[in-house]
């Protein structure tokens, strides 16, 4: 009983230690100039101008959309890109496979700022600005993503694609019938990862659209922000909570789902 | 059956992600819908309140106009434009219209894409003698002017008038020179126990320093007589600053806050700062949220020394001749209206930049605004004063953003006890290795 | 006869091995065409421009062969850069490994209530760069932060998070520590809750106690795990940018300018594209050298079952 409450009072405070800037952010996006500037912890009563001050002054739901699909699309197309991929790499013994594998990891050691120009003329050649393809398709293939589900794929016993071969199973067939739903777990997290990672881009965006129809959120956030001006920091905030709580509710509803999928791999063992 | 779900969720998704990849057709903002209507884009940065206000600006002269439509986009900050620019303004996807802060006045006019604003005017014989003139010289190079400029503003210094009478200083005398705001800085730090003075670092603050002794950045008259070959920050004149800087910081009287614009606005709002200097264009916004009296006055200058003025900052526009001829007319029409006396004096009074054109201080709207906020007048009347001098323009080169940086890292290094004299040389030395 | 059949058998095998190679490159084309276009091809441009005199927009104006490498190992910044981007990873990878790998175990126990905390404990995966940065850049203002004014309430004088040039490093790593925690929690609980109960179990029968068990069976098995975030940790802090660009934009005094960061300055705030290019290139190497390094002493400890 001692050592169960031990327990909760560390998890407590260890989840009041991280929480504690995103509580910030909300209370301070609801407290008047005069309270941000007095250095206030807690607004005296919710206020919501900040509030209606961004959803006047930029189309943000507008904006959120174009996030979403743009997020969206990516996560989908690194699922399957590299579902493909850590597939191949696991499950056909080609000549070759280590050295392209360690290739493609190679690609992650690239810093991202030494490719943003020669990717931006290759989308302006091929006429994909202003367009979802442009805004997406660099970001299709993810390393990261191969290695992760290469790791996962590795994990699955040889029994069970051996006897899979013996009852005439093919390669395709393998692949989405057991592969892909034996991880689950691996593949709920990249989900969540690609589509997080895609939400928050900036510079991207900014780059290979030139039209408010294709703009993203964040920057809508950015054209909150006055350059040279004061920031109002309430309405800072406000914008902040405003991008914070649609990847926030997905990591809360995609937890449940990667919890689930790690918990079946922990009894498969 | 989970399987299934599974499958099919993918299946789905794959559909929906081609699906959208269809749909998606180029939406292109530059091309002329209308026959009638000439559709002109400019890509801008204005944002915050500014970015609301500049957008009613636009669709004013988009309702007046009969056959120009301007479309305009926010291309976040100036440097996130001028990236873009940088990759695009060769290309048939350049805007007809750019806006770009001072800093990059010499890559653009040196650029293939930029047409000259001088060609406009000289074809229409446009009278240029209604608009400041130190305005125009930030971005006049050999004598054609290559871009018209739109906001304007100079650093300028803010007190506290309820704290000045507090602790004995006279509120409507404020100190003028080095040595002055160092006597003041002292006392309000006496008395009260707070900081008399702070700057944002930011290498503006330096080059306004200098302006304002009426001396030069680069040889070569700050770049405009020919391409420069030596900085001449750590001669007297600059020297002259760090020690100042470094007197206060060391006496306590000075504390930086930071090397953000708005870094020192807040502990002035709170009262913990007597002065700081800031742009002029904040002046508004600072004075409307302050529960106390503010004041503004010119920038100091060492003791003995004639304050010369200031230089400009803020942004001007650009033509590019990426664009038809029509469009470009159309871009050219839109570039006058954006100084004319209306307005300007629109833009000024819900801004605090200072009207780039002078009848626009006759304007009622403009009249009205400097009653209520009599401390905006204090950026104008500088500006009046400042003469036609290259000092005054600020130093011309395409590394102009990285001299900044340069300065503020030496700045840096004084706040924290390296010797102020040995800080800047060597600045000094970093910014004759990018001269070479 | 045998040699036939031999000949036979290797033709086979052959005929087998091309048509595996042929599926397996079937299977990884959608991959290797994108890796190609936008990452190969801008890391070989990057090389190129390396070797010229580069406007920002990826104009070549001159060939000037080693110069830029030349002139970058000259500069005190690029120094000061390294050691910077050295000490920041020195901070932030031991720093948020420790504290994710703790709030792994402790939610890992079979309690009531847990799902919030584990939910909670990953919350930092939903949290932008720009949006966190910016939470932090308040939480770190030197008069209206949360941090100062609670210290000063407490009787303490404030700290320069943002301005001293001795502190700015650590703040930023504080920064990007938090924002790493989410995805470190969920990779490693994963990898705590893969490990077979029944270990636990017989080391209970055992008589082993809580540490033990967590230093004898946990953090072994989880080695391929942690081996795994390690190396996402050092390539993730080799790589910051957004925190710097919203918290210090480098300074003070160029302390927090990471050779990422002094990269995109270069590149584009300052036009020089071409030894922003020479600075990529080393920056690859010196990642590339520090995940050898990593799998060189990594392997040897890893335990795999």
């Amino acid at each position: 009983m001692m050592r169960k409450i031990f327990f909760y009072i560390i998890l407590c405070i260890s989840a009041l230690l991280l929480f504690a800037p995103i509580l910030y952010a909300v209370s301070a996006s609801f407290m008047t100039p005069q309270e941000i500037y007095a250095g206030a912890l807690f607004p005296s009563s919710i206020n919501f101008d900040a509030y209606k001050e961004v959803v006047n002054s930029i189309p943000l739901f507008h904006f959120l959309w174009v996030s979403f699909v743009m997020s969206f699309m990516v996560m989908v197309g690194q699922l399957a890109v590299s579902s493909l991929s850590a597939y191949a790499f696991v499950f056909i013994p080609f000549k070759g496979r280590n050295l392209i594998f360690f290739l493609f990891l190679s690609t992650m050691l690239i810093p991202w700022e030494a490719t943003i120009i020669p990717n931006f003329l290759t989308i302006m050649k091929l006429d994909w600005l202003n367009t979802y393809q442009g805004l997406t398709f660099p970001f299709f293939a993810l390393p990261f993503g191969i290695f992760l589900l290469r790791q996962h794929f590795l994990t699955i016993p040889k029994e069970i694609w051996e006897s899979a071969q013996v009852d005439g199973c093919s390669r395709l067939r393998f692949f989405y019938k057991f592969a892909l739903p034996l991880s689950k777990s691996s593949l709920s997290a990249l989900a969540v990862y690609g589509f997080l990672t895609t939400w928050n881009k900036y510079l991207w965006p900014l780059l290979v659209t030139n039209d408010n129809s294709v703009r993203t959120v964040q920057i809508g956030l950015k054209m909150l922000i006055a350059q040279e001006g004061s920031s109002q920091w309430n309405v800072v905030m406000a914008a902040v909570v405003v991008i914070l709580l649609p990847t926030l509710f997905l990591l809360f509803i995609g937890i449940k789902y990667i919890r689930e999928g790690l918990t079946a791999g922990a009894v498969k063992g | 059956m989970n399987r299934n779900i599974f499958g099919s969720f993918l299946f789905v998704s794959l559909i929906v992600v081609f699906g959208l990849m269809a749909c998606s057709n180029k939406t292109d903002g530059g091309s002329e819908e209308d026959n009638d209507i000439i559709s002109v884009t400019f890509w801008h940065s204005m944002s915050g309140e500014n970015g609301t206000n500049f957008e009613e600006i636009v669709e004013e002269f988009n309702n007046q106009s009969d056959n120009i439509h301007i479309e305009s986009v926010y291309q976040g900050s100036y440097t996130d434009l001028i990236t873009k620019i940088r990759a695009m303004g060769n290309t048939d996807e350049a805007p007809a219209i750019i806006q770009a802060s001072g800093t990059n006045r010499k890559y653009l006019a040196e650029s293939d894409f930029v047409e000259p604003m001088q060609k406009f005017i000289d074809e229409e014989d446009f009278d240029t003698s209604q608009l400041e003139e130190n305005a125009l010289n930030r971005y006049v190079i050999e004598d054609t002017l290559y871009s018209m400029p739109f906001s304007t503003s100079n650093a300028v210094m803010y007190y506290n008038k309820d704290m000045f009478r507090e602790v004995g200083l006279d509120p409507d005398n404020p100190p003028q020179t080095f040595s002055e705001i160092e006597d003041a800085a002292q006392k309000i730090k006496d008395a009260t126990g707070n900081y008399g003075f702070t700057m944002a670092t930011i290498g503006w603050y330096f080059e306004q320093l200098l302006a304002n002794q009426g001396e030069l950045y680069l040889d070569n008259d700050n770049g405009f007589s020919g391409e420069p070959t030596k900085s001449l920050v750590n001669e007297e004149a600059g020297q002259g600053i760090f020690q100042w800087l470094d007197n206060m910081n060391k006496a306590e009287t000075f504390k930086n806050y930071g090397s953000d614009w708005e870094d020192p606005r807040a502990p002035f709002l709170a009262g913990q700062v007597g002065i700081y200097f800031d742009s002029s264009a904040n002046i508004r916004e600072v004075v409307k949220q302050a529960p106390f009296e503010i004041a503004t006055a010119p920038l100091p200058v060492p003791d003995g020394v004639e304050p010369h003025g200031a230089t400009v900052g803020g942004n001007s526009n650009y033509i590019t001749n990426k664009v038809s001829e029509e469009e470009q007319k159309a871009a050219w029409e839109f570039i006058k209206y954006t100084v004319s006396p209306g307005v300007q004096a629109k833009w000024a009074s819900v801004t605090g930049y200072f009207p780039v054109t002078k009848a626009a201080n006759e304007e009622d709207v403009l009249k009205e605004t400097y009653d209520e906020f009599p401390q905006m007048l204090t950026a104008v009347e500088v500006n009046n004063k400042t003469p036609a001098e290259p000092a005054m323009s600020g130093p011309l080169s395409d590394d102009g953003e990285q001299f900044r940086s340069i300065i503020e890292a030496a700045q840096e290094k004084v706040y924290e006890g390296e010797d102020p004299k040995k800080a800047l040389d060597e600045a000094a030395e970093k910014i004759n290795d990018l001269l070479k | 006869m045998g040699v036939v059949k031999k000949e036979v058998n290797v033709k086979k095998q052959r005929k087998k091995e091309v048509k595996l190679f042929g599926v397996g490159m079937l299977y990884l084309l959608p991959a290797i065409i994108l890796l190609s276009v936008f990452l190969f091809y801008p890391m070989f441009k990057t090389l190129y421009f390396s070797f010229f005199e580069v406007q920002g927009g990826g104009t070549v104006e001159r060939f000037v062969g080693f110069e830029n490498y030349i002139s970058l190992f000259k500069s005190s910044e690029f120094k000061e850069s390294l050691k910077a981007t050295f000490l920041f990873v020195l901070y932030v990878v031991p720093g948020e490994i420790i504290v994710s790998l703790f709030l792994a175990v402790i939610a890992s126990e079979k309690m009531k209530g847990m799902g919030f905390f584990r939910t909670i404990f990953s919350s930092t995966l939903g949290v932008s760069v720009a949006a966190g940065a910016t939470i932090f850049l308040f939480i770190f203002h030197p008069s209206l932060g949360a941090i100062n004014n609670v210290l000063g309430f407490l009787g303490f004088g404030p700290i320069e998070w943002l301005t001293s040039s001795k502190i700015a490093l650590i703040s930023v790593a504080i920064t990007t520590i938090w924002m790493h925690i989410g995805i470190n929690f969920i990779i490693l609980l994963g990898g705590i809750q893969n490990i077979p109960e029944e270990m636990y179990e017989s080391a209970k029968i055992d008589g082993a106690g809580y540490f033990s068990r967590l230093f004898k069976i946990t953090i072994p098995m989880l080695s391929p795990v942690l081996f795994f975030v390690s190396m996402i940790a050092i390539i993730g802090s080799f790589q910051t940018f957004g925190q710097i660009d919203l918290l210090t934009g480098g300074g003070p005094d160029n302390s927090t300018n990471l050779i990422v960061y002094s990269i995109y300055k270069q590149a584009f705030s300052y036009g020089h594209f071409g030894f922003a290019s020479a600075q990529a290139i080393i920056l690859f190497f010196i990642i590339l050298l520090a995940t050898i390094v990593q799998f060189r002493f990594g392997e040897r400890k890893v335990h795999y079952q």
